[in-house]
């Protein structure tokens, strides 16, 4: 049980997002309760609107819920101030998203260096070999002066994963990574974070495709806005909520 | 189809009442402005000047003097052998201008019982002629009226007719007092017309004067119709070719006429001629103008852009459905249309209030002097209308179709796809970039050309020109030359010339007895005005050539003058009777020149003498006093000094001379107090152009203070659109890069490291459009500054001033959207849409 604790990553307790629209209030997620351990990979998944995404920006720390906490590495992290959680997601959080989001002035390499960049405690020879390293990883060294429009979507999103993964975040969170690619690009991304899960990574992923959530060790289900289901996948038996 | 299109453009517009507003009021103020410039430079400079004929009139006179900023009047001579040999001019003729005073004490019309001074022109017989206008009652001149000997007659203008002669026509062949003189009247011009600038009546000139047989001093002004097909630019090369031709036979006397670089008789357009100090500020304000017209273009091609950005997914959707591109730009351009066209038609009405104020700020500069030119009276005439027409269309072109192409070539399917990824690609943020760097290059000249004349005009006006204005009144005497002829070159002009010379030292004394006065000063121009400066040689320290020689402005004064101006006196003596003898020629010098040529204070009786390109004078002067130091001419004037000399008028007999009076009581008493003063003397000197001392010293730069005020104006104008244009621009650049900035924070950029980003890329910005502004701006200023003098502080003020001001509002156009921008969830950044 103390070994559990010590591996626990992220801990949900009744977590709470509502938005505001003139007088109409309504409720993202409600009650959310749930923990990741160091190492897992869990996919969300749910049908359009029902909060998967909101859930994804609150673990990711992009937005704020309105009530319940949220745990990271044991630390409270539900009320940071702009600096504190831009320092977190900096060094703990990796993104990858559905659209790239890939700043297209910048090369690939420089897109991978730009997290590292903001960081103070990496010298340039360190980035430098950091940013090689997720290149390799992701197999896109030979295009690091590129600029991502001279890629394809796939080479994109494998930009996308290594400049994730190049700071060495506590976790990986993925926003419908194959969302905007074909079935042979997707399948490619996929494997890569099959690949990255085998060396350890923690990763959660928001998807709707079936195929992809069945890479993932477990399976969370919401629907508006609650948890419905989190289960192991495939061979793991569903716990029910 | 049309009808629907229509429709849509106008609920798009009424979707959105605060950009549609500010566009069309953008556009207003760009083109009113434009429009009010065109007219304003078409009337003063550029449109040619017809009269009642078809041909051009031109002007041809002698290089402008910039030393004394006096127009250069020419021989007749030369000119009359210039047309008889090149046979380039259909018909040419001559004038000079002056003051003559109408009426007096014995006038049968009462309102010419206190002689009136009138402008007047001498000119030749054939004026009307060429002008093609005919008195309007009585006859014009005729060959008759220019011999030796003839009556004196004269033409009044039709306000002078209306004025003084109550309408009477039967005023034609009365008898009227010119200058003391007995003249006839022989005609009544129409109404409007005082050719050749602000003649209110007309006297002929001399024969001999006209048509000389040999080079002479006379000095007159000409004008002329060219022959059809000869344009000033060919007839400046003919005359070119009879200046170099005239240069070789002067004799030495007249050698004067030809300057340095061979000019003399030089041909231009008529206008052109009547403002060549302006000239230069005159470009200048076109310049500015244009700059404001482009800043208005750009603002409202970006605010169209930013349109154009925000609807661009409803434009990828519509392209998705199939509407053909043609009928979307189409659609677009409708905006474009409406915008500009009510933009347009604002900018007739912003135009024509500004004519009218123009034309009542001409009134009063003119208020004075009535020197007003007649053509400086405003409107907008059929070009003007034209043009605005044309930039109507222009603008819509520029304003509507570009951006429409643009929104266009974008990558629908990309748009569609993503909300936002499409909206600004590489293209775009570069023409951002661009558009903003133009914004604060523009701005930047206007405002560093508008602030430098403008606190040149307020510096030059609070200068202190040495002497004291408070309180006093200044006035124009003018000595009838008849009355008090001098016989030159006579054994009567000594006394012919003292017994002038008294009239004004009477009036100085009869003044000083008034209870009303403590003092008057008499002075050929008082301090503060009266610029223009020649060379002088210290005896025994003559420069090799004449221009090495140190130069001063040279006065006429009567006697004491220095007390009712405040001045003192630091060495030597008073004017007294020791210098009213023959031959005896002493001068009073200010303390900078002795200060700077006798530091040991051994002026006084020291010797100096007038020399310039055609040798020293003849007559030494001796130095007998040492007076305060003044400053003669505006502080913005090229021509103006501040070393000064100063002549006894006793043995000089000026005609006309400037009064100041230190009064006590009020202004309207003292006005009253002097005119009486001076008709105890002699009812016959005229008393004119009664004005304050500060007002005097304004009246010089009045017209360039004037064009400040127009400068003011389009400085404002830049300043708001500047201002708003690089807010609105910044905006919507940051605004575009709204999804950036989430991703930036997203992978955990500090908020503070974003600002930076912003603030540096503000920074780049500023630094070449600064650059680029100030070079443009400076280059712009040299051009206008060889006529005008700019002082320390104006280039203080402009050059870091305006940089400053444009350097805070780029800086607070980048915080206070990036700040907002950075307000939002980064989850919400990077779903903006």
């Amino acid at each position: 049980m103390q070994q559990q604790q010590n591996d626990t990553l992220v801990t949900l307790e009744s977590l709470e997002k509502v938005f505001y629209t003139d007088d109409v209030e309504t409720h993202a997620l409600s009650n959310i309760n749930i923990t990741i351990t160091k190492g897992e990979y869990i996919s969300i998944s749910g049908p359009s609107g029902c909060g998967k995404s909101t859930l994804l920006s609150i673990l990711g720390l992009l937005d704020t819920p309105t009530g319940g906490t949220y745990k990271l590495s044991s630390h409270d992290v539900t009320s940071l101030d702009k600096d504190q959680r831009a320092h977190i997601r900096n060094g703990k959080i990796g993104f990858i998203f559905q659209a790239f989001n890939l700043i297209s002035d910048l090369t690939v390499a420089e897109n991978v260096e730009l997290p590292l960049s903001y960081r103070t405690d990496i010298s340039k020879s360190e980035r430098q070999q950091m940013v090689k390293d997720a290149l390799t990883q992701v197999d896109m060294q030979h295009r690091a002066n590129h600029f991502p429009a001279q890629l394809s979507g796939g080479q994109q999103q494998r930009v996308a994963v290594a400049r994730a993964i190049a700071g060495k975040p506590d976790i990986l969170l993925a926003d419908e990574p194959t969302g905007n690619l074909d079935s042979k690009n997707a399948n490619a991304v996929m494997e890569l974070l099959d690949k990255l899960h085998a060396n350890g990574a923690t990763i959660c992923m928001v998807t709707h495709d079936p195929r992809s959530a069945s890479r993932a060790d477990r399976i969370i289900e919401i629907f508006d806005g609650k948890v419905v289901a989190d289960r192991a996948s495939e061979s793991t038996n569903a716990i029910a909520v | 189809m049309v009808s629907i299109e229509l429709k849509y453009s106008i609920r798009m517009l009424l979707k959105k009442p605060l950009f549609t507003v500010l566009t069309m009021l953008i556009v207003a103020i760009g083109l009113g402005l434009t429009i009010y410039s065109f007219s304003l430079l078409n009337s003063l400079v550029f449109k040619p000047l017809y009269l009642n004929n078809d041909k051009e009139i031109v002007a041809i006179e002698g290089q402008f003097d910039q030393n004394h900023l006096f127009r250069t009047p020419i021989d007749p001579y030369h000119l009359n052998l210039a047309a008889n040999q090149l046979g380039i001019f259909e018909k040419h003729g001559y004038y000079t201008e002056g003051t003559t005073f109408i009426g007096g004490s014995d006038s049968k019309h009462p309102a010419l019982f206190y002689a009136q001074k009138m402008n007047s022109a001498y000119i030749s017989w054939n004026m009307f002629d060429i002008a093609s206008v005919k008195p309007f009652i009585g006859r014009a001149f005729q060959q008759s009226d220019y011999v030796d000997g003839a009556e004196p007659v004269v033409i009044l203008s039709y306000n002078a007719w209306a004025t003084y002669f109550d309408s009477d026509s039967s005023v034609i062949g009365n008898q009227l007092s010119l200058d003391a003189i007995p003249g006839r009247i022989v005609g009544v011009m129409p109404e409007g017309f005082s050719f050749p600038d602000s003649a209110q009546i007309w006297q002929p000139l001399n024969e001999n004067q006209i048509n000389p047989t040999q080079a002479s001093y006379t000095g007159l002004f000409a004008f002329a119709q060219l022959k059809d097909g000869i344009s000033i630019k060919q007839a400046q090369i003919a005359l070119d070719g009879i200046n170099k031709e005239i240069a070789s036979t002067l004799e030495e006397d007249f050698s004067w006429r030809i300057r340095g670089n061979g000019d003399y008789l030089l041909v231009m357009p008529y206008k052109q001629a009547s403002i060549k100090q302006y000239y230069n500020i005159f470009i200048a304000l076109f310049v500015v103008v244009f700059l404001i017209l482009l800043l208005a273009c750009i603002n409202v091609s970006n605010l169209l852009l930013a349109r154009v950005n925000e609807r661009i997914k409803e434009v990828a959707i519509r392209v998705a459905l199939g509407i053909p591109r043609k009928k979307l730009i189409i659609q677009m351009l409708w905006e474009s249309v409406f915008i500009c066209a009510i933009g347009g038609g604002l900018a007739l009405l912003f135009a024509a209030y500004g004519i009218e104020i123009t034309n009542n700020m001409f009134d009063q500069t003119f208020a004075v002097n009535n020197q007003k030119p007649f053509w400086w009276t405003l409107a907008i005439d059929n070009t003007a209308i034209g043009i605005l027409i044309t930039s109507v269309v222009a603008m819509i072109l520029v304003t509507g179709l570009v951006p429409a192409i643009k929104a266009m070539n974008n990558d629908f399917n990309a748009v569609i796809k993503d909300g936002t990824r499409g909206a600004l690609g590489k293209k775009a943020a570069q023409t951002g970039k661009i558009l903003v760097i133009s914004e604060i290059v523009l701005s930047c000249v206007v405002l560093v050309m508008a602030t430098i004349l403008l606190s040149t005009g307020y510096f030059a006006s609070k200068a202190d020109y040495g002497v004291k204005t408070e309180n006093r009144l200044t006035a124009q005497l003018q000595v009838s030359p008849d009355k008090y002829p001098i016989r030159r070159n006579t054994e009567d002009q000594y006394q012919d010339t003292l017994k002038r010379a008294l009239v004004y030292t009477n009036i100085k004394a009869s003044v000083e007895n008034m209870p009303n006065f403590t003092a008057a000063a008499i002075m050929s121009q008082l301090p503060g005005t009266g610029e223009g400066t020649s060379y002088f040689e210290i005896e025994g320290r003559a420069a090799a050539v004449y221009n090495e020689n140190p130069y001063s402005n040279n006065e006429i004064v009567v006697g004491r003058s220095w007390d009712a101006l405040g001045m003192k006196l630091l060495q030597g003596r008073h004017f007294d009777h020791r210098d009213i003898e023959e031959g005896v020629y002493n001068l009073m010098i200010n303390e900078s020149i002795a200060r700077d040529f006798f530091p040991d204070g051994d002026a006084v009786g020291q010797r100096i003498r007038r020399v310039g390109r055609d040798g020293a004078s003849n007559t030494w002067n001796t130095i007998v006093g040492v007076v305060s130091d003044t400053y003669h001419g505006s502080t913005m004037r090229s021509s103006s000094a501040s070393y000064n000399s100063y002549h006894p008028h006793d043995n000089i007999g000026p005609m006309r001379m400037y009064i100041a009076v230190h009064y006590t009581g009020n202004e309207a008493d003292a006005i009253n107090a002097l005119k009486q003063a001076v008709a105890d003397i002699d009812p016959a000197v005229g008393v004119y152009h009664v004005q304050s001392y500060e007002n005097l010293i304004e009246q010089p730069m009045k017209l360039l203070l004037s064009v400040s005020k127009i400068f003011l104006f389009c400085g404002v104008v830049a300043l708001v659109l500047a201002a708003s244009g690089i807010y609105a621009m910044a905006a919507n650049n940051i605004l575009q890069r709204t999804q950036e900035i989430g991703i930036r924070r997203a992978i955990g950029a500090p908020d503070r490291k974003i600002m930076s980003m912003f603030i540096k890329q503000a920074s780049m910005h500023l630094t070449i459009g600064l650059a680029l502004g100030i070079v443009l701006a400076v280059a712009l200023i040299s051009y206008m500054s060889n006529s005008l003098i700019i002082n320390p502080e104006s280039y203080g003020i402009a050059l870091v001033g305006i940089p400053g001001l444009i350097i805070l509002m780029v800086l607070i156009a980048t915080y206070v959207p990036t700040k907002s921008v950075l307000k939002l969830e980064p989850s919400d950044a990077l779903h903006y849409d």
